[in-house]
């Protein structure tokens, strides 16, 4: 059984500075491999572990995300493919899907393909789906339980208000739930394996995609601090019993008490 | 043992000291494993520091010209607070080295300075793993042969501890006790944002240039001193403090601090500015005295903060350049072969001069620890300053007496010869 | 070809997505097309705005097998903007379409503006930190979650219905054991006042704490993302986030809940909210309209009393 695993390197947004007027400053960030695919990898590894499954691993990034690459080889998979293309700056789930799938395409279709359910930075909830759509193989999404047997893969989604198990042959795109599993933290041993497994950069001129292909969709035209607007009012003045008053006031005021 | 669980070396910590020794040992072709504990690099070091351009040219002749540098110093300045005047010593200086024009130092900041310098040891073949905490040194007949972490053993011929001021693989090897009060600084350091024509006209700097700051006074009475270092666009700015003095009062570390930089002349530098990083933590602080009494053993060196390479001279900070000619000398001990690389490690030490350096000022310390460096001295002088500058229409007093006045109130004539008697002594 | 496309498997959000899509339609000047499955539900849509229902017939119960029809069907009428029902199931369902049609889709979005020929999308990003505005491409999808409109009321508005006779495939694909989550309470995405604990519980036993005042308030339990997944105090249909339950009542109190951008970008649409929490630095005080310092332990059983 052959798994490729999708994931995407982020800038940390806990390092991320909304300036005073609202703009987005990234200039402090770490970068890292996002936190919900992760747990794409190590289900994976996983899959590896029990199931004697080939695991490579895929991302689509800048010349940066080459930071990326051991850390996500420490975690399990042998292989990486490392699409380094600037245009990873400014992409969408358009783009970054048509270059994933081709990407696939390049490799060759495993059995599995496994992604986070979105990514951390921009989560916009489609590349896993949309690579699915252009392999034209079925989509698992919002997974939580993963089950293999023969050429086929049983998952539990966690959709709103049902689970549901949905068996798909292979080949299927499974795109996982955080709480489907804890990420390991790699050991000394994992990350030094790491540094000896191979990685292939593939070129974006050598997945034959037309411009069209490469074009973003939707034109992004802000992107700004998201201002909360809240009284912030707290109650300073005296015993913890008067304050709780002086809150009980307020909230009846509100009509909430 | 497989190869892949066999190094040749096996450094603890990839900071400048850590990188440096990685460098040399990987250029070298020897097959080298760095461990850091933070997730990358500099991960765990958001301070911002100064580097002087010596000690990188000992690693590699202009490896310097590409370094994630900011700013080329070329102002050093003193400063001296009393509670609402300051006076500033200004030392202009573009500080070029004679014959090759070299720049004598630059600020850095570490998270990206130790980054790149991880990424140029990597370039000459070293291993860096991340994220990894070594929990134990491996000992084999009072020999240590490698390093534990989590449930994996690696080994190596030797074991560089480049793990910082703490060095908990220091105390491991049974080399270095715990830090005494005395001989560390609590230290809280932070990187203010501002643009970077706001730091050059601030600090009357050019495009590249910067300016390096020493301050007294102002500290709360406490023995230790503060610092502005101008990055590209940020300011570092921090205070060290003795912990000892600081237990001994109620204020905590973090308001003497705020009252430090609401210091007018020092808000002033650094008004509009927003917080980057902050962080408080131990600085070594007693130069030579605190350097442990063997820095290495069988299988074992220690280099850079963990060995306590520093130097606080009240005029300057030096630990990155210590840093990175211990581990120089490290490397270059190990490349030697010789059966007791300990041995030539101290041995180089002494040629690069380091230890010698240390050695004289050794005493400097204690002249910071003058209580009256920290707050009488400050004082004295902005009140002479005062003196000679107040013009209020009133007939102003004798120039001898207003001064031998200002002196007496701050401090007596014993006090004074006594200083300058330990000042003098201590070099 | 043009005109607003709107579809969700679930009614309810139709109805909702009708409001933004009449808003929308008013300023493009354009119709609003309805697609479905049901004809009674296409007779209730038009009452309540659509110009236009598409009612598929097929009796294959897997919604996102849909795909790839209703791709097929947009393709042929072109539409200048399809709005899809943010439910996990729509926003499947609305990637493979966006991938088939080769079209740009913004998920999650919370606001939609059109004015001319231009249509702007709001979305967050960076777990909440920040919005994004984006100008949609010519048939762009755009999911939007439920409950962020409120129902489109109904009115005399005509329209007429297409029936269309389908046959999903879906082949490699078996379902089975479908269980809808039992809220052993009321869904807390629909409550009107919510008590929140955090981590700043100290065990499971100060949940008795959070369970009086709720009591008190007629309000409902719902936790943080480690309460439900490290602790298990809760389950995990209980706790508010981005990737959790996405809150708006009128009350939200949380108690030693430290307001990570994660769990505010859940909560932060709701009308009122009161911190308590000991670490007056804790990001959850920004995000609140009333706060206090303190323990819990001794500010909630004070509060529940003061409520009596």
């Amino acid at each position: 059984m052959k798994i490729i695993v999708c994931y995407k390197w982020v800038p940390d947004e806990q390092d991320i500075k909304i300036a005073a007027d609202l703009k987005v400053d990234m200039s402090m960030a770490k970068w890292k491999i996002s936190e919900y695919d992760k747990n794409a990898i190590e289900e994976a590894a996983l899959q590896a572990e029990n199931n004697a499954a080939e695991v490579t691993c895929l991302t689509f990034g800048t010349s940066k995300a080459k930071q990326s690459l051991k850390d996500a080889l420490s975690r399990g998979p042998e292989k990486a493919y490392w699409v380094n293309d600037a245009k990873a700056e400014n992409t969408d789930g358009f783009v970054t899907a048509n270059i994933l799938a081709a990407a696939i395409k390049k490799v060759g279709i495993p059995d599995l393909i496994f992604f986070g359910e979105g990514s951390e930075d921009s989560y916009g909830q489609q590349v896993g789906p949309r690579v699915a759509a252009l392999l034209d193989i079925p989509a698992l999404t919002f997974v939580t339980k993963t089950a293999v047997k023969d050429d086929a893969i049983t998952t539990t989604r966690s959709i709103g208000n049902c689970t549901e198990d949905v068996t798909a042959s292979f080949p299927a795109v499974v795109c996982m739930l955080p709480e489907i599993n804890k990420p390991r933290i790699p050991s000394l041993k994992q990350v030094l394996k790491a540094s000896k497994k191979p990685v292939e950069e593939i070129k974006l001129a050598d997945l034959g995609l037309s411009d069209a292909e490469l074009t973003v969709k939707n034109k992004v035209k802000s992107i700004q601090g998201f201002v909360m607007n809240r009284k912030n009012k707290l109650y300073q003045d005296g015993s913890s019993a008067e304050k709780v008053k002086a809150l009980v006031s307020d909230l009846a005021k509100e009509g909430l008490a | 043992m497989s190869d892949e669980e066999k190094f040749d070396a096996i450094i603890i910590g990839a900071g400048p000291a850590g990188c440096a020794c990685a460098y040399i040992l990987a250029r070298e072709g020897k097959n080298v494993l760095v461990i850091e504990r933070g997730d990358c690099p500099g991960s765990k070091n958001v301070t911002g520091g100064r580097l002087y351009t010596y000690a990188l040219e000992l690693v590699e002749p202009g490896l310097y010209k590409d370094a994630a540098l900011e700013r080329q110093v070329v102002r050093e300045q003193i400063m001296m607070l009393s509670e609402k005047q300051g006076i500033t010593i200004d030392y202009y200086n573009e500080n070029l080295e004679e014959n090759t024009s070299i720049p004598q130092s630059f600020t850095v900041l570490r998270a990206k300075f130790d980054q790149w310098f991880a990424d140029k040891a990597e370039e000459q073949g070293a291993m860096i793993a991340s994220g990894i905490r070594v929990d134990d040194l491996l000992m084999e007949n009072d020999k240590i042969v490698g390093v534990k972490a989590g449930e994996d053993e690696m080994y190596a011929d030797i074991v560089i501890a480049a793990d910082g001021v703490n060095s908990l693989m220091g105390q491991k090897a049974g080399l270095k006790e715990e830090w005494n009060g005395h001989e560390v600084g609590v230290g809280i350091k932070e990187i203010i944002e501002l643009p970077q024509d706001v730091i050059n006209n601030r600090f009357a700097v050019g495009q590249g240039e910067g300016a390096a700051r020493m301050i007294l006074g102002q500290t709360g009475g406490i023995q230790g001193g503060g610092f502005i270092y101008t990055n590209k666009t940020s300011v570092s700015v921090g205070m060290v403090v003795s912990p000892a003095e600081l237990a001994k009062q109620d204020k905590s570390v973090a308001d003497i601090y705020q009252d430090f930089k609401m210091h007018p002349a020092i808000q002033k530098l650094i008004s509009d500015g927003t917080t980057a990083e902050y962080s408080a933590h131990l600085v070594p602080e007693n130069g030579w005295n605190s350097v442990p009494k063997k820095l290495y053993r069988d299988g074992f060196l220690m280099v850079g903060d963990a060995a306590g390479f520093c130097i606080n001279t009240g005029t300057i900070i030096r630990g990155i350049d210590l840093a990175i000619v211990s581990g120089v000398a490290a490397a270059k001990a190990i490349l030697k072969e010789s059966e007791q690389p300990g041995i030539q490690y101290m041995k180089n030490l002494e040629e690069l001069s380091l230890v010698p350096t240390m050695k004289l000022f050794a005493g400097w310390p204690q002249i910071t620890s003058i209580p009256r460096m920290v707050q009488k001295y400050p004082d004295m002088i902005n009140e002479t300053m005062d003196f000679m500058f107040k013009v209020d229409g009133k007939v102003p007093p004798k120039m001898t007496g207003a001064l031998k006045n200002i002196m007496k109130s701050h401090v007596s004539l014993f006090e004074l010869i006594s200083d300058g008697w330990r000042g003098f002594r201590a070099i | 070809m043009a005109g607003i496309y709107i579809y969700s498997e679930e009614q309810p959000v139709t109805e909702q997505l009708l409001t933004a899509g009449k808003t929308l339609a008013n300023s493009l000047n354009e119709k609003i097309n309805v697609i479905d499955f049901s004809e009674q539900d296409s007779e209730s849509f038009i009452k309540k705005g659509a110009d236009h229902v598409l009612c598929l017939k097929s009796d294959h119960p897997w919604p996102e097998s849909y795909a790839q029809i209703i791709a097929d069907i947009l393709k042929e009428k072109d539409p200048t903007v399809v709005l899809i029902g943010g439910t996990l199931r729509g926003k499947t369902t609305a990637s493979i379409i966006a991938a088939k049609l080769q079209t740009g889709l913004v998920n999650n979005a919370f606001a939609i503006e059109g004015s001319g020929s231009v249509i702007e999308t709001k979305r967050i990003m960076y777990s909440g930190i920040a919005v994004c505005t984006e100008e949609l491409c010519h048939g762009s999808i755009v999911t939007i979650e439920p409950r962020t409109f409120d129902a489109a009321q109904d009115s005399d508005h005509q329209g007429d219905t297409e029936n269309i006779d389908i046959q999903p495939e879906a082949k490699t694909i078996t379902v089975g054991n479908v269980c809808p989550i039992v809220h052993q309470d009321n869904d807390i995405a629909t409550a009107e006042k919510l008590v929140c604990v955090g981590r700043g519980l100290s065990d499971q036993n100060d949940m008795k704490l959070a369970e009086e005042l709720a009591e008190k308030l007629h309000a409902q339990i719902c936790c943080t993302r480690s309460v439900a997944e490290d602790y298990h105090w809760l389950t995990t249909d209980k706790y508010v986030g981005l990737s959790g339950a996405k809150v708006k009542p009128n009350l939200y109190i949380s108690m030693g809940v430290s307001g990570q951008v994660q769990h505010v970008a859940g909560m932060r649409d709701s009308k009122v909210i009161v911190a308590v929490d000991t670490n007056e630095n804790a990001p959850i005080f920004a995000a609140a309209d009333y706060g206090i310092v303190g323990d819990l332990h001794e500010i909630i059983p004070l509060l529940t009393k003061e409520l009596g």
